[in-house]
Order: structure tokens, then sequence, then C-alpha cells
């Protein structure tokens, strides 16, 4: 029986591996560079990162930890889906469904939602924490705008997101907000009735946040997520200080 | 620490990575272990484990599995999944009342459980399978299980007509008619009627204005804490119709003012000729004559008297219309011969007929209820009211309009009132959350408001308009019951195939006939092709049952039948074209189409026939146990001593056949004669013709 290392060296060298990962071992800087440049995901990973960039308190991860949430998002959304009708009366059946009769489903729901109020609150850290760190300054200005964006995008899945149960909450939750829409000056009105279908909250608006929440909302912000990560990078990693380090 | 520390694999961050593991599947498997122990899974193996202690164990899991059960109705909107625990509820051998909840099987019941489920009757939440979600209210859930006291509503939603399954429903529906809800709420199923409170546009020629005053002020219903309902100071089964209103000082002055100005027609015919009143004015036998005529005219089939008998006081008599005892200190005299005359000509829609009255008669019962039928005391505490002022009137008119009383009482020019009061078509498919409760300290559930609504209505809605009634207890529970089975319309349309609409006969009598049908208001005791009361007997086949002769003399002067009835047939004084007229109608069309006049009235009796039907009634069937001939036997069934001029033999010989093909629900037994026997009895009861003595002596012996 050959040893573990060995084993490894074997596979590496199958025409298989190596049709997926064309360079070498990651054993000198040029092959670990390259296996970065390489990888669609790694990619988007600066080659080296500063040491102080890694500690706790340059980030607290905020930033990572709403990718994570927005991860357990879209797979609870997904299993969500599958129990989910957009219709009238049969989206408040389904969520009572979840309750009675799905294995797992309250557990199911509850995830998606605390992870979406959780995502929500970080989010809105994650913001601050950049603010206050003077992360909005050059070179990382256009990043500062995509989070900006990325924080709109993450309001607006809540928002929708809120209807769907279709229960009183929800109603009334979509009647306000949307009634506050149309306060918008010469487009309001109009707005409020792209945004509902018609002009009060029912089948047709529940069809529009339904795709909204699962179809367009998250492709815009996987969108944005990418751009947004791809341009740590590019503008040269994080925003790092000095008192960082001073103050271990 | 230090630069170079960084990223190396630590003691301390192997135990935090361990710890954090461990917590992380800790916490993922607490859902897989909850779902494990979800309440219905627990129900599931205690019903095996149940179904295991018991000797029929193999017939009790036949058709068990461990999934959830459920019913489904699509065209009704209903997912039931009571059964999952409620796993015996069609087995009929754990019917026992040892047997433990919730595996208990339903009290029998003409629906099917497996087709129908629960949460169509009981409410509740069918799609929960947690216990607390399906019977109770929860925040998300606000229509929990009825009680089951009031279990009789739901049926009501579906059966528009009344079943006999559902007396409490039925009894609720019948008080809502009468106590006349319709006057201010729209009610499903229940019908705006032609009159609700008395006409009141000459009311100032009836009673005083002190009459009034005291009738707005008092209720005259009283009732105690045992649930007894005490009328005008007499115990009653009947519930009052006006209710009480909280009436002012004021109020009370304006509207008794108003109201007894209303005297816009004197009332016709009011006058007793002269020579009639120069001969019994004076004369000291006219009261007690005319209680005499009062009392055989039978007046007490629909009015009630109070009398006083060891020391009980009790009311005697029927309820179709008002209760006596007081009435000679209530009306004006001139007003009450008018009344008695043609009730009609102050109340187009009363139910009292219009008696044929010699002026004589009328006098003297004019006289004894006059004199009789008094209470000194009746308008005791009333401040002397003097002739009402002009502001008095015009507050009076416009009180009249405030407190919605012209949503049932019409006055000549005072604009009637509809839907003063809320819909309540669907008050039994209202949510919690669509309740005021104001202030109050009731429960929250939709059973507790109605029932603090019509009990005191003020108790949920300090201003509100609505007036108190005065509910017995099971009454209460009865109009709550009948308000429950309002659940709106049917939501779709393949609901409407469910509903069983109600079935309104009407009975239209037109020509002569209907002139004296319409004139005796024949349709307030007797029924024609379903349309009319109860108290007396069904006439909607009575041309095939009785012989033209005995209907003329009836009607003329009604024998009873039934001795031991105390409500019985008044005597109109009808005339003799009257009764020809009548009789000749119901012979002509009252008929049942299985009796057959020709074959019977074709046969020729025999007194051999009749002997030997004689022997049949008295030694083979004993007849007599019920049946009265001559002066022998029992009082069950009728008095059969004139029952060859009375019954046609036709009749007798389909009755003799089948009773309840002709009468359903009689109790006469369905023996089974032979043929022969049939014609022996029918010739045999066609000889008993004892006109005049025997008739008259059943009749003197009341």
């Amino acid at each position: 029986m050959a040893t573990l290392p060995a084993l490894i060296e074997r596979v590496r060298q199958t025409q298989a591996w190596k049709s997926v990962f064309r360079r070498g071992p990651a054993r000198s800087n040029r092959t670990r560079s390259l296996a970065v440049f390489g990888n669609l995901f790694l990619h988007y990973l600066p080659v080296k990162v500063r040491e102080r960039a890694l500690r706790v308190r340059a980030t607290y991860y905020l930033g990572s930890i709403s990718l994570i949430l927005f991860l357990v998002l879209s797979i609870t959304g997904i299993f969500l889906m599958f129990y989910y009708h957009p219709a009238v009366p049969q989206a408040y059946r389904d969520i009572k469904d979840l309750q009675f009769v799905v294995s797992n489903g309250v557990f199911l729901r509850n995830a998606h939602r605390l992870a979406a109020h959780l995502m929500v609150l970080l989010v809105f850290a994650h913001m601050f924490h950049v603010f206050y760190r003077g992360g909005y300054k050059p070179p990382h200005e256009f990043n500062w705008v995509v989070g900006v964006i990325l924080l709109l995008v993450t309001l607006f899945l809540s928002y929708t997101g809120y209807l769907l149960p279709w229960d009183q909450l929800a109603f009334w939750a979509i009647t306000v907000g949307t009634n506050i829409i149309s306060s918008m000056p010469v487009v309001g009105g109009r707005v409020r009735f792209l945004l509902l279908g018609g002009n009060l909250v029912g089948e047709n608006a529940l069809l529009r946040f339904y795709v909204l929440h699962c179809v367009i909302l998250p492709l815009v912000a996987v969108w944005f997520i990418a751009v947004h990560f791809w341009r740590i990078q590019k503008d040269g990693g994080l925003t790092v200080k000095d008192t960082d380090e001073r103050k271990e | 620490m230090a630069p170079e520390e960084m990223g190396k694999v630590t003691q301390r961050l192997r135990l935090w990575f361990a710890i954090s593991s461990v917590l992380f599947v800790v916490v993922l498997a607490i859902s897989p272990v909850k779902d494990l122990r979800h309440e219905w899974k627990q129900y599931k193996r205690a019903y095996v484990r149940y179904a295991e202690s018991r000797p029929d164990t193999k017939r009790l899991l036949a058709d068990y599995n461990p999934d959830i059960d459920q019913v489904w109705i699509p065209e009704m909107n209903v997912v039931d999944r009571c059964t999952t625990c409620h796993q015996g509820i069609s087995k009929n051998s754990l019917a026992d009342a040892s047997v433990p909840q919730p595996f208990r099987a339903h009290p029998p019941i003409p629906h099917s459980i497996v087709n129908w489920g629960c949460v169509i009757c009981h409410r509740g939440q069918g799609p929960a399978t947690e216990v607390a979600e399906a019977h109770t209210t929860t925040l998300a859930w606000e229509q929990p299980m009825l009680p089951a006291r009031f279990i009789q509503g739901p049926c009501g939603s579906c059966h528009l007509a009344d079943r006999p399954e559902t007396p409490k429903l039925n009894r609720g529906r019948a008080l809502i008619d009468r106590l006349h809800c319709t006057g201010c709420h729209r009610l499903q199923n229940i019908d705006r009627p032609a009159m609700l409170g008395p006409d009141l546009s000459n009311v100032g020629t009836k009673v005083s204005r002190a009459w009034i005053y005291k009738w707005l002020k008092e209720p005259r219903t009283i009732v105690d804490a045992d649930g007894n309902t005490v009328t005008n100071g007499y115990l009653t089964e009947e519930e009052p119709r006006m209710p009480f209103f909280k009436l002012s000082e004021d109020d009370l002055r304006a509207l008794s003012g108003y109201l007894s100005t209303l005297r816009s027609h004197p009332m016709e015919s009011s006058s007793i000729n002269a020579a009639v009143l120069a001969k019994w004015a004076k004369n000291p036998e006219t009261v007690s004559q005319g209680e005499t005529r009062f009392r055989q005219m039978f007046c007490s089939t629909c009015h009630s008297l109070a009398v006083t008998r060891a020391g009980e006081t009790k009311l005697i008599g029927g309820n179709i219309g008002p209760e006596l005892t007081k009435v000679g200190s209530k009306v004006n005299p001139e007003w009450l011969v008018g009344w008695l005359r043609n009730p009609a000509g102050y109340l187009p829609h009363t139910r009292m007929p219009r008696y044929g009255w010699t002026d004589e008669d009328l006098y003297k019962v004019t006289r004894y209820i006059r004199e009789q039928m008094v209470d000194p005391d009746l308008l005791k505490g009333v401040p002397a009211l003097e002739q009402a002022s002009p502001a008095e009137i015009k507050r009076g008119r416009e009180l009249f309009l405030e407190k919605g009383c012209s949503s049932c009482h019409v006055i000549e020019g005072v604009p009637p009132q509809k839907d003063f009061g809320p819909d309540l078509s669907a008050l039994g498919a209202k949510n919690v959350s669509q309740l005021d409760f104001g202030q109050s300290k009731i429960p929250r559930t939709l059973v507790s408001y109605i029932q603090a609504k019509l009990t005191d209505p003020s108790s949920v809605n300090p201003s509100a308009r609505m007036p108190k009634f005065n509910f017995a207890a099971g009454d209460l529970d009865a109009i709550t019951t009948a308000l429950l089975s309002m659940t709106g319309p049917p939501a779709t349309s393949a609901l409407q195939h469910q509903v069983v609409p109600r079935d309104t006969p009407t009975f239209t009598a037109a020509g002569a006939f209907g002139e004296v049908y319409t004139r005796y208001r024949c349709y307030v005791c007797h029924k024609f092709n379903g349309y009319g009361g109860d108290l007396a007997p069904d006439l909607s086949y009575e041309g095939s049952r009785a012989q033209r002769a005995w209907l003329i003399s009836f009607l003329k002067k009604p024998q009873t039948l039934r001795p031991t009835l105390v409500l019985r047939m008044p005597e109109f004084n009808m005339s003799d074209k009257e009764a020809a007229t009548v009789a000749d109608y119901l012979k002509m069309v009252l008929q049942h189409p299985a009796v057959n006049p020709d074959e019977a009235n074709a046969r020729a009796s025999t007194p051999q026939l009749a002997a030997l039907g004689k022997q049949l009634y008295e030694v083979k069937y004993q007849c007599q146990s019920c049946h009265t001939i001559g002066s022998g036997g029992g009082y069950v069934g009728p008095n059969l001593n004139n029952a060859g001029n009375w019954l046609t033999p036709a009749w007798m010989e389909a009755w003799l056949k089948n009773p309840q093909a002709l009468v359903p629900g009689t109790i006469e037994p369905r023996r089974a004669f032979t043929p022969q026997e049939i014609q022996a009895l029918t010739a045999y009861l066609m000889t008993l013709r004892h006109s005049g003595p025997a008739a008259a002596a059943g009749r003197g012996a009341q």
C-alpha cells in the first residue's frame, strides 16, 4: 500500500487531473500564483495579503460573513422554492404546510428568515465599519459605490421576501411600503403600479415580488458581489491602517 | 501574537475547532430530532401501542400507515388532517367512552367522516398537525374549534332548510325570525317579513299616553337567575319581541307624547247598536255571559290568560296572539270594539281572524274584557302626562328615527329604515380580529362576542344602538347557533352545489275561498300544501279525508275530535255560504293522490261485513285502547263516534293500509291488515253515525 503523498502524486499525474488543473503542484511562488490566476474563483483573491489585513480588527470578517449568509440564503431559498406556490391563497397554506407537514420545514423557513435578518444587519455593520475606516476614499471609491448598490439590493431582497408568506403582516407591510413609493414626485404612482402589477397588493403583486425575490434580485446580487470582490483585489487589497498593528 | 506565530496550528486552536465543530453538529441535529418527536408522530405511535393492548388489534391496524392522513376536498378548499391523530374516528369498536382521546370513534352522524373530514362542522385548523394549532386560536389562526354545544351551527351553513336533526339551530332561526332581528340586520336565510312590529299609524286610538310611557320605560320581561322568563309578571316560555331600549325621562315623555298623537284615522264601526246597549248595559249578567262566550269561542287557542291555581300563577292558552290578562286596562273601549269587529281594519297584516259577531256577543265580551281582565296597578308609577307639547312631538319623531323604531314599526309618512344595524349575514365566518371587543373583559372568541352582544349590547359597545333583549340561557345558545350558521354566500360556484336550499312553500287562495281564507286567517294554524302554521291539523288533503256535510257542520260549530287537547278551533260564527265555500274548495282542490274515492265508494257494505269489522276492532286489534266509540275507549286517537259522517270510506281504506303515507309521522301504528280486514273495518266505521247527542255529550264533558 502506497503512502498518502505517493497516492496524491499518482492522482496528479492522471490525464483527468491534468485536464482540470493545468499547472503542477504549487510548490514555488510562481506556480502558486499561476494556480490562483488560473482559477475562476481563486483569482478573485489577491495573490498576496498583508498580515495586518488578516487580523480580526481589520474587518471583523463582516463582508465574508455576509457572503456566507448569502450562500445560506441561496441554498435554503432553493429548498423553500420546492414547497412554495406564488399564488393566492395557496401561498399562505404552503407556509403553514412547512410548519405542519414538511420535514424540518420550520428549521428551513427559520434558517432563511433569520439569515436574512442577520444579513441585513451585517451588511449595515459592514458599511459602517468601512465608512469609519475611510474605506470609501481613493482608490476604493468605486467599490464603495458597488457596496452601496449591494446594500440596496440586500434591502430590496429582504423587502420582496417579506410579502411571500402572504399573511397580514406581509400584506400591510407591502401596502405601506408601496404607498411610500407612490409619494415619489411625478413617477411615484407609476412605479407603484409597475411594482404591484395593479393598484393593490394582490395576486399580481405576489407574483412580481416572487420573481424579483427569486430570480432578478439574486442575479443582480451575484453580479455585483463578483464585481465587489474583484475590485478589492484590483484596488490594492483591503484598507489597512497603521493603528491595526499598534493596538495589539 | 507575534507575526511568525500567525497561521500556526496550535493546541488551543485545535481545541476551539473541536468544540465549535461539536456545537455545530448539535445545533444542526436539533431540527431532525424535533421532527422525529413531532406531536402527530407521537400520536401515531401511541395509537399503535393502544391498538396492541386491545383484542381487536388486527382490525384496528388494518389501514394504519405511519404517515399523515388527510381528507382533501378541493372544491370546498378543505385540507383536513384531523384523522392523523384521531385515528379511530370511524372505527365502531372504539365508540365506548372508556377509549382514551384522541382515538375514540365519532358518534354516528349522517355524513361520512372519511369523505367530509372534521373542520367543515367543528371548525379549527384542518391542515394543522399540532394539538394547539388544530384546536385553538393562535397568532396565525383565528377560527378555533366551536364549543360542542354550537355544533348545529355549521349544519345550517349548507342546510338552509330546517332539518329534524338540528332542533337548536331551528329554534334559533325561529327566534331570530320571530324577534324580527331582520328589522335592523341583514341576515342570511331569513327574510324580512311584511310586518315586523305593529303598525303605529293609529296607535293613539288604541292606548293612552301613560300606557305607552310605561311600556317604553319598564321591561315587561325579567329573566331571573334560573333562566325563567317572566313577562308582565307571569312565567312564560315566550321570548319578548319588543326589546328594552335605554331611554331617558325626556325621551320617554317625547316618544309617548309623539305616539299618543297618532290617531289620524278614528276606529271604524266602534259603536254598539243602541238597542243592545239598552238591553244589556245595566244587566248584571252581562259580564258573566261575556266570560262564557269568551270561553266558548276558544279565544284561548291563540291568547293566554294568567290563572292562579294553588297559589301558583301560570299562563294558560296559546301563544299566537298576545297574552291578555291585563288588556282591559290597556286599550281604549272604542278601539276594542272596532278591533274585534274587523282586526284588519286596524292592522292589515294581523293574524287575528275576523269573527262574525252579533252586537250582543260583542258587547258582552268587551264588557267582560274591560271589567275582568284588568290590573288597577298597571300604570302605577307613571307621572301625570298632559297633552303632548309640539316640542315633545317633534323630539319624539326624531327619537323614533334615531332609535331605529321605524325598522320594525310603520307610521304613515315616516320613511322605513332597512338595514339600520350592521349586516350579519356573514357573522359566523368572521375572524376575531374583525370584531370590536371594546373595553370588555370577555374572552376573545366569536362565540363570547356574539353572546355578550345578545345579552347586553352595551357591555361591548357602551354607545350601541341595539336594544337589550332578555333571552333565557337555552335560547341564547340557540340564537348563537343560528348566527354561527350564517357564514355568507358560498365562496365558489362548486360550493354552491353543496348548499341545500330552503324550501319556501306558498299557497295562494283566490276567489271566494280566498276571501274566507283571508278573513278567518286559516293559515295561521293550519297548513295548506306546506304553507301555514303548525298548531292545527294539516289540511293539504282534507278534501280526501272529510265528508262535505261534516266539514260544513264543523266549520259552523267546531266540535272537538280530541277532547284532551286544550287548544281548539275557535268558533268563527261563519255563515252557511262561507262554510259551503270552504267545504267545496277543500273537496275540489285539497285531495291526496293515493286516495281513490271511486273504488271505495263502489264497494257494497253489508251488515255481515260491518259485524266482522266490529269484531276486528274490539277483539283482534283492540282499537279501543286509543280510540273512543260511545263512552268507552282511549284518548290517544280521535274520537270515532261520528266517523261514518266524518270520514270518507276511501280515506279510511287508504289510512288503514298505510297511515304514514298520508300523514308522515303520525303515531297511528301501521298494522298488517288484509284487504278483507280493511274493508270490514271501513264498513264498521262507516256505520258509526252518532250525530247529535253523543257528540254533544263529548263536547260538554270538557
